[in-house]
């Protein structure tokens, strides 16, 4: 198993730590990793883009040219798509993004990413932050979906992300950002099946 | 891969590599794209993990930093410093005395584009300024080339090991893509070794001194010592070159290529085998020396064609010139100001030299 | 016995260390004299075993030829430095540098405000003759406006270069520093021909002994010793030696501005 993953958007949409947590859960799944973060200067409304390759074997370039795999948070991160792999996967998160691709020859999902994430309000520790910031937890459960990942399997391993990022004060929003992983699998794979 | 493997930034892992082969001094000045060495340190200076971790200190300057590295080096500590390109060009007149003085230390470059401030992108522009030794007075340095994250953690133990069996500056030559690429790694368990460092200055014991001087007023002093250092340069030029191949048995193209580029020439190397160019990879682990036996090696078992891949104007391609001695076509291809040439570019090279 | 004679009478007698090699400093000239009262400190503490040197550039550099413990040559300007790293690693040992005013006030400005700054636990002797002696004379940061130099041959101009830079007053102007003395160390000629006032190395020898203390109780010292060059000054030793008094004196006032842990008192 290989996949080459770009993400992008833009600074406060939290790319950094989503490819981050991409990553790491692939290590968990007991792949090879690599992240390569790239950014502008600023750190607010900026372009943001990182690599993420992930494989059973050691990786030989972290640069990704031609993506299995396309992530697009904002308008300007559909510039990626004629990079994608014909037969790779766009998912575009269409709460910022209205237009789809001008290809056919690759799979599209759109995720309403920040409007599940702010139907999770009930799992905000009390005085805390608006539920979209979970935005890219959604994301995240669209990419396993997409991806194919085992629904169980999946959940531990990301269950073991949050608990290695979120810590201290952080901790405190698992629950949150667990709630958007499912919600966002969900979308793209539909709800569970019941054993 | 069952065990809990960790997930870093080079920069982190290249401080832990450090700790975990008994770092006992970091001497800091902060540069972009560098400071996460200084900032891992930081955090864990102090903590229980490391007993030898005895000093971090951020200093006002490079040249305070460098200057601090050969005061615990002259006590047999090991000590180290990072930096990046404008910092490494201040650390040269440290590493003048440190090498006249035969001080065993760490000083890292993350290479960031340039010259004068440039960007914070990724170069290999100060490949001639780590291995000719850039300081005046003409000195060896040991140049070593980490080209992954693992490597970035595992070189400092490499490094330390070299510095004091010579007793010798080594530089770790990396790069700011290496600097703040992560990826996966685990850290063997192997124990801190230690070294003898008799010739330390802790105190005269009677009419036995300690004097690390690079003073030699007299002519024919000076003269013997530059020779020792010669001496010493020939006998790590004859023990100490290393090289990693790939694919270069019946390589029609040998893509030479350390750091960074030894990962996109790998690629590269796959791809152009996909379109039925034979390719391989030559990558020195060791900058200086420089693995010139080896890659002479490959000339005599039938390589005529080496493509040298670096993020300079050319640099490296110089020495590969040297080893082959006009014996093979050398030709040169590469990126500058923190772009990196595409597989493409490294494709399209290739393909054009085996035709 | 004099005061002066105890302070001279162990040039009879052997110090320990002292290696006994003749040194290169020029006749009259004040590094030959702290170097023997550094030695004699150095005895009378007995640290010799645990005492590392920083030898730094200019007339010091040899300093190491004569005094009989370990060193490390540091780079122009940066023994504090040096001796930072040697004393954060190793705080057991004891270390030192004898710095000139180009060294220490000049390339090396950074790193001595530093470490006083930091109040590292080092020593740092400064002796201040006001010119670059070792790259033959040329003007200090402490060269006194309209002294000629080779690098100012009609007198330094302060509106161009600078008034003479007060090494003692930057250093105390810190809070960590623990002690900061400035020490006319000429011997002074008094009207009546070949009588001399030594009084100044008597306040050497004691003030190099505390600076010591003072490192080893945890802080940072600094002594200026004001002295003479009479082979760059271009004037005898006798009329250097009057010169220093004349012209150095007033804008390098000796006396004791900062004795925190009270070591002159005991």
């Amino acid at each position: 198993m290989k996949r080459e993953t770009i993400v992008a958007g833009h600074g406060g949409q939290g790319i950094l730590e989503f490819a981050n947590w991409l990553a790491y859960f692939h290590l968990r799944q007991g792949r090879h990793v690599a992240y390569t973060p790239s950014y502008g200067p600023e750190t607010r409304g900026g372009k943001v883009k990182c690599y993420v390759v992930a494989s059973d074997e050691p990786i030989d370039s972290p640069i990704v040219e031609e993506p299995d795999l396309l992530i697009a948070m904002n308008i300007p991160a559909m510039d990626w798509v004629p990079r994608l792999k014909p037969g790779g996967t766009l998912l575009v998160n269409s709460s910022l993004v209205r237009d789809g691709p001008d290809r056919t020859d690759v799979a599209v999902d759109r995720v309403p990413a920040a409007e599940l994430a702010s139907a999770l309000a009930r799992y905000v520790p009390e005085g805390g932050r608006d539920p979209s910031i979970a935005a890219n937890s959604v994301m995240l459960g669209a990419v396993f979906a997409a991806s194919h990942e085992d629904r169980e399997r999946a959940r531990t391993a990301v269950k073991a992300v949050f608990r290695h990022f979120l810590t201290d004060r952080k901790a405190a929003y698992i629950p949150l950002n667990l709630h958007a992983v499912d919600a966002g699998f969900e979308l793209i794979a539909g709800p569970p099946v019941p054993a | 891969m069952t065990e809990e493997r960790a997930f870093l930034k080079g920069n982190e892992a290249l401080a832990y590599g450090a700790l975990r082969t008994g770092l006992n001094a970091y001497f800091a000045y902060p540069i972009t794209p560098s400071s996460e060495i200084p900032e891992t340190l930081a955090a864990e200076w102090g903590r229980p993990e490391y007993p030898a971790f005895k000093v971090f200190l951020q200093a006002a300057s490079e040249l305070e930093a460098i200057s601090m590295v050969i005061g615990a080096a002259a006590t047999g500590a090991k000590a180290m410093t990072a930096t990046s390109g404008p910092g490494f060009s201040l650390k040269q007149e440290g590493l003048s005395y440190a090498a006249g003085m035969e001080l065993p230390m760490l000083v890292v470059d993350v290479n960031r584009a340039g010259p004068g401030l440039g960007n914070l992108g990724p170069e290999q522009t100060d490949y001639f300024q780590a291995t000719r030794g850039g300081g005046h007075g003409g000195y060896p340095t040991v140049v070593l080339a980490p080209a992954s994250v693992p490597e970035m953690a595992s070189f400092p133990a490499l490094g330390f090991d070299l510095a004091f069996r010579y007793r010798t500056p080594v530089v770790l030559l990396a790069d700011a893509f290496l600097g703040q690429l992560k990826e996966d790694l685990s850290f063997p368990d192997v124990p801190a070794p230690t070294y003898d460092v008799s010739w330390a200055a802790t105190g005269a014991r009677g009419d036995e001194r300690h004097v690390l001087s690079s003073l030699n007023l007299e002519l024919m002093d000076q003269s013997r010592h530059s020779h020792h250092l010669l001496d010493k340069r020939l006998r790590i030029a004859e023990q100490e070159p290393r090289a990693e191949e790939v694919d270069t048995d019946d390589a029609e193209v040998v893509l030479v290529a350390y750091g960074i580029c030894a990962r996109l020439a790998r690629r590269a190397v796959r791809l152009l085998r996909s379109r039925s160019v034979r390719a391989g990879l030559f990558r020195p682990i060791t900058l200086a020396p420089f693995p010139a036996r080896r890659l002479r090696g490959l000339l005599e078992a039938g390589r005529r064609k080496f493509l040298v891949v670096e993020l300079n104007a050319g640099q490296m391609v110089e020495d590969v010139r040297l080893a082959v001695e006009g014996g093979a076509e050398v030709r040169s291809v590469g990126e500058m100001g923190g772009l990196l040439p595409s597989s493409l570019d490294l494709v399209r090279a290739g393909e054009a030299m085996a035709r | 016995m004099t005061a002066a004679a105890e302070v001279y009478a162990p040039t009879l007698g052997a110090l320990s260390a002292l290696t006994g090699k003749a040194t290169h400093y020029c006749a009259g000239c004040e590094h030959g004299t702290l170097t023997r009262l550094i030695a004699k400190a150095i005895d009378e503490l007995g640290i010799r075993e645990r005492t590392v040197m920083v030898s730094s550039v200019g007339c010091s550099v040899l300093a190491h030829e004569y005094l009989n413990v370990d060193a490390v040559q540091a780079p122009h300007g940066r023994a504090p430095a040096v001796m930072a790293g040697i004393k954060r690693v190793r705080p057991d040992l004891v270390t030192f540098a004898v710095q000139g005013d180009g060294d220490a006030v000049s390339i090396g400005l950074l790193e001595l405000l530093n470490a006083a700054n930091r109040g590292e636990p080092i020593t740092v002797f400064l002796v201040n003759n006001a010119i670059y002696g070792m790259t033959g004379g040329q003007m200090a940061p402490t060269t006194p406006s309209g002294m000629v130099t080779t690098t100012t041959p009609a007198g330094r101009d302060p509106v161009a270069t600078g008034p003479p830079i007060d090494a003692t007053k930057l250093v105390a102007s810190f809070e960590r520093p623990a002690y900061v003395k400035r020490v006319f160390l000429p011997i002074r000629p008094t009207p009546a021909a070949r009588v001399y006032n030594a009084r100044g190395a008597l306040e050497g020898a004691r003030s190099v002994r505390h600076a010591f203390e003072v490192q080893e109780r945890g802080g940072f010292a600094f002594v200026e010793f004001v002295s003479t060059c009479s082979v760059n000054w271009k004037l005898g030793i006798l009329d250097a030696k009057r010169y220093a008094a004349e012209a150095l004196e007033p804008l390098f006032p000796a006396g004791l501005v900062r004795d925190r842990f009270g070591v002159e008192g005991r």
